[in-house]
């Protein structure tokens, strides 16, 4: 069975250096043989999270745009790779305001019991933060992980690795890192690799 | 002269824990004749985030024109400024991410462009304010939104130990915060001793 990897780019601008270092990882992965795709944040169209909690009563949205049908991509993927860069000491606004979206899905495992993920189904789906950062400082993606570890535990994947760069603006971008695109690429082909071993039966 | 108070509800829910909370420190604070208090929900305010397209760096001004263009000036022109949100998905609601991530233009005024973002003889006074609820009751609930917050004063000219905080956690559903034991007293002494402490740095 083919691997499907889902990579989400949360930055404002295309081609940039988080979205960069998400190709490359998503390269790593079509090249160990995986089905890949990419979604950019900024062209769905979508509102972020009214904090309504109708989702409480219902386990449903009542905002229907493209987030949920994200979401179904989600839950349907092997591997997810979400990236943002590092605004203001946390993720872009555009990937919080998709994240929070799913607490429809938080309704669905803790109020109705109708949504579950089985340990082994969480080992064998790995998910991936990608992300960016101008500042040089070590603490600048700490604001960020919560987040991602969310999302992460609401839609059924083990947090299983980072891909992170900082200290773009010395570097005048990611081209110039010296170690960061090789090490996502490297990461794409083994993550997918891994998941096959965890996917023979038996 | 009146002390200028800058408030925003950062939530998409309106009336709701943090923005009642906002609404104790606030009425507090409205007890002394000389303030005052302009409250701005985010929901209203038509900011739209931060494409980061690095023009500010040159211009000295965001390219986009929207909301933020009055809520920039009137950041400037603010004694206190309170921003008042929930924590969704262990993070600052996406709403009040938007306003924060906007005020990269006071970060390219104050850091590469290297110009004054208040009168010099306003810097070191303004005082800020960040006022959060959350549903969960973890204590460390908060925490991811704390970077945020401290580099968004810190960009307008408000120092880590001019920020004060109030954070109640375990208040999920709309109207929990008025079965808190202590968060509406809390909220009234902040708002009171957060007014008598810039009356004392605008009166030296």
């Amino acid at each position: 069975m083919t691997i499907s990897v889902l990579g989400i780019s949360g930055s404002p601008h295309r081609h940039g250096n988080t979205e960069t270092l998400l190709d490359s990882f998503l390269d790593g992965a079509k090249a160990a043989g995986a089905e890949v795709e990419k979604v950019i944040l900024k062209d769905l169209d979508y509102s972020p999270c009214r904090g309504c909690n109708a989702c409480h009563k219902t386990g449903e949205c009542v905002v229907k745009d493209d987030a949920i049908a994200l979401f179904e991509k989600v839950l349907k993927c092997d591997c997810l790779a979400i990236a943002s860069p590092i605004y203001t000491m946390g993720i872009t606004a555009e990937l919080k305001g998709f994240i929070d979206r799913g607490q429809y899905l938080w309704a669905r495992k803790f109020i109705f019991k109708t949504l579950y993920f089985t340990d082994d189904h969480i080992k064998r789906h790995k998910g991936l933060f990608v992300s960016t950062a101008g500042q040089n400082r070590d603490n600048v993606f700490d604001g960020a992980f919560p987040a991602i570890t969310a999302i992460f535990n609401g839609t059924g994947f083990e947090y299983y690795d980072n891909i992170i760069a900082n200290n773009m603006d010395e570097y005048k971008g990611i081209k110039n890192h010296p170690t960061a695109l090789k090490d996502a690429n490297d990461k794409g082909q083994k993550v997918v690799r891994v998941i096959e071993k965890l996917n023979i039966p038996g | 002269m009146p002390i200028k108070v800058l408030a925003f509800a950062g939530s998409p829910r309106r009336n709701g824990n943090s923005e009642t909370l906002l609404d104790w420190v606030l009425a507090a604070m409205a007890k002394d004749p000389d303030v005052l208090i302009e409250k701005i929900p985010l929901t209203e305010a038509n900011i739209n985030p931060c494409k980061g397209c690095n023009a500010c760096q040159k211009l000295n001004k965001c390219v986009q024109r929207d909301g933020m263009d009055s809520v920039h000036d009137k950041i400037i022109e603010a004694d206190i400024i309170v921003l008042a949100a929930p924590i969704f998905c262990m993070g600052i609601a996406a709403q009040a991410k938007m306003l924060i991530d906007r005020a990269q233009v006071f970060t390219s005024r104050k850091y590469v462009l290297k110009l004054p973002v208040v009168p010099v003889e306003r810097k070191g006074k303004r005082l800020g304010v960040f006022l959060s609820t959350a549903g969960q009751n973890w204590s460390y609930v908060f925490d991811a939104a704390i970077p945020s917050v401290k580099c968004f004063y810190n960009v307008i000219e408000v120092k880590d130990k001019d920020i004060s905080y109030l954070m109640v956690n375990h208040v999920d559903e709309k109207g929990a915060i008025l079965n808190h034991p202590t968060a509406k007293a809390e909220a009234e002494e902040l708002g009171a001793a957060v007014i008598a402490e810039i009356k004392k740095r605008l009166a030296a």
